[in-house]
């Protein structure tokens, strides 16, 4: 009892005490010529970093308590004795108050907001059973294909879905499918894995598969922003491929005794008014999505016209507006409140030009990001791991790099950012792992031996896909 | 952190502890508390309440003296506070009257008749454990290992 007592105190004694003996520590020391205002976003910085490793408080918690730090600590609206130096003059670096409080809102959050709409109303309205019924029929009772469609319908759910709520969906299917396999029987591990490795290869596929990519899009602005079909161009071959490579390597690994699996799935789609509003709203949002270069109105936009559409046809109700997850949307906040905390207190340009890049290989470049990022998404969460490295690699830009051969830093963010996603070795490591590694028959050895492949074969397919879309000039606006 | 309680009330000290015994897998995740009778319960309940942590479950006999099972768990379904604490009703010596009475007035969850199958026994009360964690809005996440995963991801799928 004692020792639980003094490990409970020591996460958030480490998370705290660290980032106020960094304040603590004079600026000079840290890094030449650091403001006042870069010393305290330094010290948020590594206190984030520590909160999300950690885990002392939930994720989303943490996001929310930077924000409020930012806010009393680094805004021309904070407290007043953090805002003037000891001489009685404003400090010239402070952010915007407004500029903090607009992450809430930021673009990117009802981007991701529009998602929640269109996940929300297809469960509500049970588009997503019958769709899952209809699509696994062709795949009959072989368990190989049974695996493959599976795995696909899977990925293709959490690219509009939340990868947590694709795979609780989609893991209780599979229940009466195990059912039926002997205990011994590998092909139930296969089977088990299959789905969270699945989806979280499936969120790569669009902008609002996974909060990771939804982070990326923000710091890929200006004349390189890539559009929400642009994405799916690159992001869904990408997902596939590595789905088809996951498939075959559980397989191999977890081989099937059974020659059969019989699975009767119950799904009719619903025929009600207000259902097909639902099916026509996604695919309308789906078809505006992938045409903006002819409409004019960019992803963000186009996400708000479900939210209009489904609040007004009654179709997501007062009760369901709570259910929200106000936490992922938060956390994705807090994470663009630290991205430009670093940017505009001008911290993050001396950090990356204090690394000595000079003269390395933008390549090297890139395959160290990427590694870090996917070693990092393996022990916390992927979006925390975003939230934490994409600022960086997003000043790499502006490190005196030639990062000419991976497309740019547009390539750089791309690599890392699907380098996080396929993190996924462990029970901690996403949400979807832990579901899967609790629906049991599976052990944590089980996981990390597929896991630490398809990751590792995830990063190398990554810096592929950045070179082979550098060659084809992807990157040039 | 708060903790959830599983509290077992039933007269006869041996079938308490059998109760107990059979429901000690739960232990590491869930506190489980035994009470002789209804009233003891009662007092049990108002403490641990007071401590703000939370009744997940009473797994509860109905034939005791001072105050039967039924009786206590109308009382406990009437409280606002614990409107989410699951009721399990083991008993073997209920009446058709009482079994109805525990269906309309007590709100019961679960009915199981004794001499129990212990393996039945948990699977019920880790599903209601579910359902309670899920409805009273407690993070699942360190719970995960005890809860009854179907049920589990029925619910988060939404």
């Amino acid at each position: 009892m004692k020792k639980t007592q003094v490990l409970s105190w020591l996460k958030p004694g480490i998370a705290i005490l660290i980032p106020l003996f960094i304040l603590l520590i004079p600026a000079d020391r840290l890094l030449p010529g650091m403001s006042v205002i870069e010393h305290r976003v330094l010290a948020l910085f590594v206190l984030a970093a520590l909160f999300w490793i950690l885990e002392p408080i939930p994720i989303f918690a943490t996001s929310v308590l930077i924000i409020v730090l930012e806010l009393v600590m680094v805004s021309d609206q904070g407290f007043i004795l953090f805002r003037k130096s000891s001489g009685g003059e404003e400090w010239t670096n402070l952010l915007s108050y407004k500029e903090i409080m607009g992450t809430f809102a930021s673009p990117i959050i009802l981007l991701f907001l529009g998602g929640f709409f269109l996940a929300m109303a297809a469960t509500k309205y049970r588009m997503d059973q019958s769709l899952a019924a209809v699509l696994l029929k062709p795949f009959g009772t072989r368990p190989k294909v049974l695996l493959l469609g599976l795995m696909g319908i899977t990925a293709l759910f959490s690219m509009f879905m939340s990868n947590t709520a694709t795979t609780a969906m989609m893991l209780s299917i599979l229940v009466p499918v195990l059912a039926v396999l002997d205990a011994d029987d590998p092909g139930r591990v296969a089977f088990t894995l299959g789905i969270p490795f699945a989806a979280n290869i499936g969120g790569i596929g669009t902008p609002i598969g996974t909060p990771p990519n939804a982070i990326a899009l923000k710091y890929i602005t200006g004349a390189s922003s890539i559009s929400f079909g642009k994405w799916m161009v690159f992001g869904v071959p990408y997902a596939l491929i590595l789905l088809l490579i996951c498939w075959i390597l559980l397989q191999y690994f977890f081989p099937f005794k059974t020659s059969s699996v019989p699975l009767h799935l119950k799904g009719r789609f619903l025929r009600t008014s207000k259902a097909y509003i639902v099916y026509v709203t996604f695919v309308l949002t789906l078809f505006l999505w992938l045409t903006d270069f002819w409409h004019g109105m960019n992803a963000y936009v186009v996400a708000m016209i479900p939210v209009a559409v489904f609040l007004s046809a009654g179709i997501i109700s007062r009760e369901d507006l709570k259910s929200i997850s106000w936490d992922v949307l938060w956390l994705v906040a807090g994470g663009i409140a630290l991205g430009l905390a670093l940017e505009k207190s001008g911290l993050v340009t001396r950090m990356v030009g204090e690394i000595p890049f000079a003269g390395q290989a933008a390549f090297l470049v890139l395959f160290l990001a990427a590694f870090i990022g996917l070693l990092m998404a393996n022990f916390m969460s992927h979006t925390g791991t975003a939230n934490l490295l994409l600022p960086i690699v997003a000043a790499l830009g502006t490190a005196g790099l030639d990062l000419g051969p991976v497309g740019g830093v547009t390539g750089l963010i791309l690599g890392v950012t699907f380098s996080i996603s396929v993190g996924m070795s462990l029970p901690i490591s996403s949400p979807p792992n832990a579901l899967a590694h609790a629906a049991g028959g599976i052990e944590t050895r089980h996981m990390a031996k597929a896991g630490v492949l398809v990751g590792i074969i995830g990063l190398i397919g990554a810096m592929l896909l950045v070179l082979l879309l550098k060659s084809f000039n992807f990157f040039q606006p | 952190m708060e903790k959830i309680y599983i509290l077992c009330v039933e007269d006869q000290r041996e079938v308490l502890n059998a109760i107990l015994q059979d429901l000690a897998p739960l232990e590491p995740a869930f506190f489980l508390e035994g009470c002789e009778s209804a009233p003891e319960a009662e007092e049990l309940i108002e403490e641990i309440d007071a401590r703000g942590d939370f009744i997940g479950m009473l797994v509860c006999d109905h034939v005791m003296p001072e105050k039967s099972g039924v009786d206590f768990l109308i009382e406990v379904n009437r409280d606002q506070r614990f409107k989410n604490t699951r009721k399990l009703l083991l008993t073997g010596l209920a009446t058709h009257q009482d079994t109805i009475n525990a269906i309309n007035n007590a709100d019961i969850d679960r009915y199981i008749e004794k001499p129990w199958n212990a393996e039945l026994l948990v699977r019920l009360v880790k599903q209601l454990l579910t359902g309670y964690i899920l409805d009273q809005g407690l993070p699942y996440e360190k719970y995960l290992p005890y809860l009854d995963t179907q049920i589990l991801f029925e619910r988060i799928r939404k």
